[in-house]
């Protein structure tokens, strides 16, 4: 089963970083949007726990928006 | 029954306010206070070392409490930042004390969990060897080990020391300890002349091993979280602390946080919250420590009945 921005935007939400998931831009750096450098750390921890993934160090450059880390997941699944 | 009777603090007094640094690093202070929960950072002087953290922490204690010094029978300093590689600091604290010949003393090589390694080390040397009064000094001066142009731990730690009194004369006793260790992730949080940390990684094991310990130390003796009064957890960073609170469920009434004002104290932060509440009536406090190493411990205190 293929993940959707929805099932990304549902862990955002759980991670409380931002006040409105809905208003984020996918296609913009989740840290040009309000999410700091913990926060971010925080989202990657949710996402490897929910879709049972690892992201390494070295992937980060490849997870800055929500798009990226839809089509990030989905390569990992 | 061995136990904790006081515990002495020494902060020292000069603070270097990270406030000042927010340009040099990017960041704003709404990230200082509520992310890494670090406003300043408590700094000793230069020339002070390690056995003069712990000296001035003992001066403390004996504000608070009568101790007679040729009544100690052991000494254990918890640090990795020693006076020097040899001898053991806690030979020169000793010295410093003028405690007797008769006292054993040895030191501890841990960071953040420390103070848990401790507490159960020196209750079950004092058991064996029937003793009745011992000292757990805590004091780990990280300014001497700090990259300042870091921004992972440049902002992040301060210096402290503590000591614990114990004695048969106990506030609170330890009722179960529980350890780990993840050895193969040592070099995610080390010092090669300057320190390193690697903040995704330590946050990822606090966040994911810490709170399954706790709670499974919790289910192990049967206590649920309505009986445990305080969860004094190490001070790593407000960051931290907030995501184990928010992982176990818990009220942040519970978790008391206090680095605001001088920082993560490495081994002395669970001591420092501690000794406040020593004179409280909570039946049950659960303390949890984990950092270097990467190493975890923790414990439950239970109120000694009648005291």
């Amino acid at each position: 089963m293929k993940v959707t921005t929805d099932d990304i935007l549902e862990v955002i939400e759980s991670a409380e970083v931002v006040a409105d998931t809905k208003s984020l831009q996918n296609d913009i750096k989740l840290t040009d949007q309000g999410v700091d450098s913990l926060d971010i750390v925080n989202i990657y921890l949710l996402l490897e726990e929910k879709f049972d993934i690892k992201i390494p160090d070295e992937d980060l450059s490849q997870v800055t928006t929500v798009n990226d880390i839809v089509e990030y997941v989905n390569s990992k699944l | 029954m061995l136990g904790i009777a006081e515990i002495g603090r020494y902060i020292p007094n000069v603070r270097v306010s990270n406030v000042e640094k927010l340009a040099k690093f990017e960041l704003d202070e709404d990230f200082l206070k509520n992310k890494l929960g670090v406003l300043s950072q408590s700094i000793k002087d230069e020339d002070e070392k390690t056995s003069d953290l712990c000296v001035k922490a003992f001066y403390d204690l004996e504000q608070k409490t009568e101790i007679n010094k040729e009544d100690i029978e052991c000494c254990i300093v918890v640090t990795q930042n020693p006076d020097y590689n040899i001898p053991h600091t806690s030979a020169i604290v000793h010295g410093k004390l003028a405690l007797e010949e008769s006292c054993a003393c040895f030191d501890i090589s841990l960071g953040c969990s420390g103070y848990v390694y401790g507490l159960s080390t020196i209750i079950a040397f004092m058991q064996n060897n029937g003793m009745k009064k011992g000292l757990l000094f805590t004091a780990d001066p990280y300014s001497e080990i700090i990259d300042h142009d870091d921004k992972n731990t440049d902002l992040l730690f301060g210096d402290a020391a503590t000591v614990t009194l114990i004695s048969t004369e106990a506030l609170y006793k330890p009722v179960d300890f529980s350890f780990g260790t993840k050895g193969k992730e040592y070099q995610q949080l080390l010092c090669d002349k300057k320190l390193y940390m690697n903040g995704r990684a330590v946050f990822n094991f606090t966040a994911t091993v810490v709170p399954k310990h706790i709670q499974n130390l919790m289910q192990k003796n049967n206590l649920s979280d309505d009986q445990i009064g305080r969860y004094i957890l190490h001070q790593g960073s407000r960051f931290i602390v907030d995501t184990i609170t928010k992982r176990l469920k818990i009220a942040q009434e519970k978790v008391p946080f206090n680095m605001l004002e001088y920082g993560n104290t490495v081994s002395s932060s669970i001591p420092l919250i501690l000794a406040e509440e020593m004179k409280s009536e909570h039946s049950y406090m659960l303390l949890s420590g984990y950092g270097v190493g990467l190493s975890w411990a923790s414990t439950i205190l239970q109120k000694v009945e009648g005291k």
